[in-house]
């Protein structure tokens, strides 16, 4: 079972059409420039299939580094 | 470098990649009237497709003042097509200003035209006409919309819970977003710093 990091990692990696290793621990919207509006909803989506729900509107307005991904997934 | 400008004259504001300039009725075309009844362009903006005519589509534009409202046209470079536009709104006693977009043309989403588009608006809103703040309302589910929010600095406020009719007829939530002048500061302090790195 591999950790919410991980899972977090690849998710992100997945949206962004990169490899989860070129993902620095501080990936984030303003650190990523490939980090763009249509990655964004590609992780969005993604996010829902793995936790099989909608995200609520205050999850889906933090969301914008690496940590905060991992956040979401730790606490579903 | 922008052209100068006087209450009430047409605005103009170059980016790298667009022009923004004030729409005059003679520039509503075919494309534009298109977009108002494109139910997927619409959704963007939580609109219903408007059976507007060419006729109330051009009386519509030709209201803005270009003082406290403004309609500005992006127009691409090189070829000056028009894919999109912004309403801006000024409340000048309070000094805010909120934005409104619609990128109709479909094969411009998600090349960052809004990003590079809006900064120029923002510049402008607070270098030239000196608002305290600056606002916007996305639909809790237009994602791309929350995205370019957030990336430009804008800070959640509120989630307006089942606030409007969503597209599908039922209730929809909202996010408020504010940007400051110091917030919008710091966005472009990171993305020089950003810019400025060896590939």
């Amino acid at each position: 079972m591999s950790s919410a990091a991980e899972r977090a990692r690849a998710l992100l990696a997945g949206a962004l059409e990169t490899e989860p290793a070129a993902l620095g621990a501080d990936a984030s919207i303003a650190t990523l420039e490939a980090w763009d509006s249509l990655a964004h909803l590609r992780l969005i989506e993604a996010l829902e299939r793995a936790l099989g729900k909608p995200l609520p509107p205050e999850a889906i307005v933090e969301i914008g580094s690496l940590a905060d991904v991992t956040k979401i997934l730790e606490s579903a | 470098m922008n052209a100068p400008w006087k209450p009430g004259q047409p605005l103009t504001l170059d980016t790298p990649r667009y022009r923004l300039r004030s729409m005059l009725p003679a520039d509503v075309n075919d494309d534009y009237f298109a977009w108002l009844r494109d139910k997927e362009i619409m959704a963007g903006v939580n609109s219903a497709p408007k059976a507007m005519t060419m006729e109330d589509i051009r009386k519509y534009v030709g209201k803005f003042n270009n003082r406290s409202s403004f309609h500005l046209g992006i127009f691409r470079k090189p070829d000056d097509r028009l894919i999109g536009f912004y309403s801006v709104y000024v409340d000048r006693p309070h000094a805010l200003a909120s934005t409104n977009v619609v990128v109709g043309e479909k094969q411009c989403w998600g090349k960052g035209v809004v990003l590079e588009t809006r900064a120029a608006i923002i510049d402008f809103l607070f270098d030239r006409l000196r608002v305290a703040k600056i606002w916007g309302s996305p639909m809790a589910r237009n994602i791309p919309s929350v995205f370019n929010y957030k990336a430009q600095g804008f800070a959640c406020e509120a989630v307006l819970k089942r606030h409007r009719v969503g597209p599908d007829g039922g209730r929809a939530d909202q996010f408020m977003f504010a940007l400051f002048p110091e917030q919008w500061r710091a966005v472009k302090a990171r993305q020089a710093a950003r810019d400025s790195k060896p590939a």
